[in-house]
C-alpha cells in the first residue's frame, strides 16, 4: 500500500525472514521474538458492518460508521432540564471511585428522599428515579415526572430552609457575611457610573471650552468664569434621575471607545 | 464553723496524684509497649522472630526520636476508633504507588479511569472504527471507546510484556506529556527496564553511536550482577536497543515508532480514535489524554514486566537461564577482569578519600557571614514606614471585600 508504512505489524515476519536469510545454527532470535510469536499482533485496517438494518430486507444507511447511542433517559433528560434549567448551573462531580456505584445503590428505592452515601441529589437522581418508576410501578410518564420531581422539590426546600437558619444562627451568635451577589452587582454598577461620571465631566468641559473658543465676538464679563468642574457636578447631580442617559428623549448617544474615554 | 478542705492544702493529699495507666480510660486495642517488639517477644537461637518477618532492633531505647516514635504509635492506636470511618474511594497516588495488576483489569476500573472517552467525531481516525462502541452527544458528538475491546487489548499487551521481560528483555516505557513522568518511571523500575519523560532525540535508535555513544554500558549475568572486563569491548560497540517500546502518547512520538520500525523493534501504544493504529504493533485503543487512563494502562504493563522479571530471576536463583542473548562479546581474560577491578576499587578509594577530606575542610573553615551587622540581607525585611503601612492596609482591605465577595480569586 501507498499511504500505510506496516513495519510495525510485520516485526515477526520480518525477524523470521531475517534469521532464515542471515541466520546460522547459532544465531538467535531477540528476547520478543517468542512473546511476539505466541502473542500475534490484532488485525487492522478492517472496517466491520456496525449497523443492523432497522427495515427488513433493507440495507441499513452508513453501515460502517459508529451508532449514535442514544437511552430512554435521554427524553427524560431533555424534559426535566428544560423545565429547570438551573439545575444544570449546579455543579457535578463526574469522579468515579472503582465504578461499581451499581452493586452499592439499594434494588428498590423508595423515594429520592433515601439517602445513598456519597451520592448527589440533583437533576440526575430525578432522572433514574423517574426511570425507575416507569419501569417498576404502572405510572403514566406525566404521573412519575410529577412524582419524581417533587420529590426533589421536597429536598431542594428543605436544604435551603437549613441553610437559612444556619445563617441566622451564625449572625445571632456573632458571625458576619461577606457581600451578597446583588450588593455585588450594585457596587460594581455603582463604580461603573461614578467612572462614566468622571468621563462625562471632561467631555462636557472639553466640548463646552471648544464652543467658547469658537465664538469670535467680545467676550462679556459674566459672574461665573466658564464651566467648573463643580457646576458641572451639580448640573449631572441635579439632573441624575431627570436626564439620565437611558430615559432621555434622545437616548445615548455613541461617544467611541477606548480612544475618547481617559 | 464551716469546716472546709483545710486539711487537704496540708496534707498527703495536696500533691497530686500522678496519673497512672489505669486512671486513664483505655481501650481494648491500646498497647502498653513499643509497637516494633515483637507480641511475644521471643526469638530464635538464630537471633530471628519465629514468624520470619523484619525486626528492628532499637539501639538506644531512650533516645528521645525512639520515645517519641513510642509515644506516636501508642497515641495512634489509642485514637485509630475515634473520628469518620472513610469509606475505600480512589486515591490518585494509589495508582502510582500500586499500581493495578493485569488480573485486575476490569471494564468497571477502565470505566471509571475515563478510558472510554474518545476524541470529537470530527478528529476521528476511520482505521480504528472498529474499536468505537458509538457517538454521544447531541451538539458537540464524541465517539465512546468499546471497553471490551479494550480490555482484550491491553490484556494481550500485559502477555507481550510479561514475555520480553521472561526472557531478559529491555522494556523502554516512553511517555513525554507532561503529568506522565511518575507512572513512566514506576512502570519502568517495576519491568526492569528503561523510561524517558522528556522529547526524544531522533536518532536515537538509526544514529545511536553518535547520540548515545556517551552512555555507560555494563554486562550482567543472569543474577544481575556486574560482570568485569569487558570495558574495551563495550566501549566500540553501540548503546542497547530496547527489545519492547510502550509508548502512552504515539502521536507526539511518530519518529520514534518509525525508528522502531526500521529496526524491527515492537511497539505498544495507546490509540485514542484520532491516532494511527499502524504505528504500534500492539494498539491499545483507550483514552489518552486522561491521566488516570494513562496510569491504568502504563501501571498494568508496568506490573505485567514486574511478573516476567519475577519468573526471570526465580529460574536465574536455580541456575536456569530462561533465553540466550546475542551479544557479540568475548568472554574477557581473567588479567583483563583483575584490572578492571582493581581500577574500579581504586576509582572508590579515592572517592572515598576526597569525600572525607571535604568533610574535614568544612568542619575545620571557620565561615565568615556574610552579611554585615547593620544591613540586612534582604530588601524586604526592612521594617515598613507609617504610609507605606497604611497604603498596605488599605489595599489589603479591599482585597479583603472583593475576596468575600467571591469577585476576586483569593
Amino acid at each position: 500500500m501507498g499511504r500505510y508504512n506496516l513495519d510495525a505489524h510485520r516485526v515477526q515476519r520480518h525477524a523470521t525472514s531475517l534469521l532464515r536469510t542471515y541466520g546460522n545454527q547459532h544465531s538467535l532470535p531477540s528476547p520478543w521474538f517468542a512473546a511476539v510469536s505466541q502473542n500475534p499482533p490484532p488485525q487492522i485496517l478492517t472496517r466491520p458492518p456496525l449497523r443492523r438494518p432497522q427495515r427488513a430486507g433493507k440495507r441499513p444507511s452508513q453501515l460502517f460508521k459508529p451508532v449514535k447511542l442514544s437511552y430512554e433517559e435521554d427524553k427524560l433528560r431533555w424534559e426535566y432540564f428544560n423545565d429547570h434549567p438551573w439545575e444544570l448551573a449546579r455543579p457535578r462531580i463526574v469522579l468515579e471511585d472503582d465504578g461499581r456505584d451499581v452493586e452499592k445503590t439499594p434494588a428498590m428505592w423508595d423515594w429520592i428522599w433515601q439517602r445513598q452515601s456519597a451520592r448527589p441529589l440533583n437533576g440526575e437522581s430525578v432522572i433514574q428515579r423517574q426511570a425507575w418508576l416507569l419501569r417498576n410501578t404502572p405510572l403514566t410518564p406525566a404521573a412519575a415526572y410529577d412524582k419524581a420531581r417533587k420529590e426533589l422539590y421536597r429536598v431542594r426546600h428543605a436544604q435551603e430552609t437549613e441553610r437559612r437558619i444556619a445563617k441566622e444562627e451564625a449572625q445571632a451568635t456573632g458571625a458576619f457575611f461577606g457581600k451578597g451577589p446583588l450588593e455585588v452587582g450594585m457596587h460594581l454598577e455603582n463604580s461603573a457610573f461614578e467612572d462614566w461620571k468622571a468621563w462625562a465631566i471632561k467631555e462636557s468641559m472639553a466640548l463646552k471650552q471648544m464652543q467658547s473658543a469658537a465664538y469670535t465676538g467680545n467676550e462679556v464679563e459674566e459672574a461665573d468664569a466658564g464651566p467648573s468642574e463643580q457646576n458641572l457636578q451639580e448640573e449631572l447631580q441635579v439632573k441624575e434621575i431627570a436626564d439620565a442617559v437611558p430615559g432621555s428623549k434622545r437616548g445615548q448617544e455613541v461617544k467611541g471607545g477606548a480612544a475618547i474615554h481617559p | 464553723m464551716i469546716i472546709r478542705t483545710l486539711p487537704l492544702r496540708h496534707g498527703r493529699l495536696a500533691v497530686p496524684k500522678p496519673i497512672t495507666p489505669s486512671t486513664l480510660r483505655t481501650l481494648a486495642t491500646a498497647l502498653d509497649r513499643p509497637r516494633f517488639q515483637p507480641a511475644t517477644a521471643s526469638l530464635d537461637a538464630n537471633g530471628q522472630s519465629p514468624s520470619g518477618g523484619r525486626t528492628l532492633e532499637i539501639r538506644d531505647p531512650t533516645d528521645p526520636v525512639a520515645q517519641n516514635f513510642v509515644f506516636l504509635q501508642q497515641q495512634k492506636a489509642l485514637h485509630k476508633p475515634i473520628g469518620s470511618a472513610v469509606e475505600p474511594h480512589y486515591k490518585p497516588h494509589d495508582l502510582i504507588a500500586n499500581p493495578p495488576s493485569p488480573k485486575d483489569i476490569t471494564l468497571e476500573l477502565l470505566m471509571a479511569s475515563q478510558a472510554h472517552i474518545g476524541h470529537a467525531t470530527s478528529r476521528w481516525n476511520p482505521s480504528n472504527a472498529k474499536y468505537i462502541f458509538g457517538v454521544r452527544g447531541r451538539d458537540d458528538p464524541i465517539h465512546i471507546i468499546s471497553l471490551d475491546v479494550t480490555a482484550a487489548y491491553l490484556r494481550r499487551a500485559c502477555k507481550v510484556v510479561k514475555g520480553v521481560t521472561e526472557r531478559g528483555g529491555l522494556v523502554l516505557f516512553v511517555g513525554t506529556r507532561g503529568g506522565q513522568e511518575r507512572i513512566v518511571v514506576r512502570a519502568a523500575r517495576l519491568a526492569g527496564g528503561c523510561h524517558l519523560f522528556s522529547k526524544w532525540t531522533p536518532g536515537s535508535i538509526t544514529n545511536g553511536q553518535q547520540i548515545l555513544g556517551a552512555c555507560r554500558k555494563k554486562v550482567i549475568d543472569h543474577n544481575d550482577i556486574e560482570v568485569l572486563g569487558f570495558g574495551d569491548q563495550l566501549e566500540r560497540s553501540a548503546a542497547l536497543k530496547p527489545d519492547l517500546v510502550v509508548c502512552l502518547n504515539p502521536l507526539e512520538n511518530y519518529i520514534l515508532l518509525h525508528e522502531c520500525g526500521l529496526h524491527n523493534i515492537p511497539t505498544i501504544g495507546i490509540i485514542d480514535t484520532d491516532a494511527n493504529p499502524t504505528w504500534v504493533t500492539y494498539p491499545i485503543p483507550a483514552n489518552d489524554d486522561s491521566l488516570r487512563s494513562v496510569q491504568v494502562i502504563c501501571g498494568t504493563l508496568g506490573r505485567a514486566g514486574q511478573e516476567g522479571q519475577e519468573i526471570r530471576r526465580k529460574s536465574a536463583a536455580q541456575g536456569m537461564w530462561t533465553s540466550m542473548q546475542e551479544h557479540g562479546l568475548q568472554p574477557p581474560t581473567h588479567g583483563q577482569a583483575q584490572r578492571e577491578k582493581e581500577m574500579r576499587e581504586q576509582e572508590a578509594m579515592l572517592a572515598q578519600q576526597e569525600y572525607e577530606e571535604d568533610a574535614r575542610t568544612v568542619a575545620s573553615e571557620e565561615l565568615e557571614p556574610v552579611a554585615k551587622e547593620d544591613s540586612l540581607p534582604y530588601e524586604r525585611d526592612r521594617p515598613l514606614s507609617s504610609e507605606e503601612l497604611a497604603q498596605a492596609s488599605e489595599s489589603a482591605r479591599h482585597l479583603a471585600d472583593w475576596e468575600t465577595a467571591g469577585v476576586v480569586e483569593p
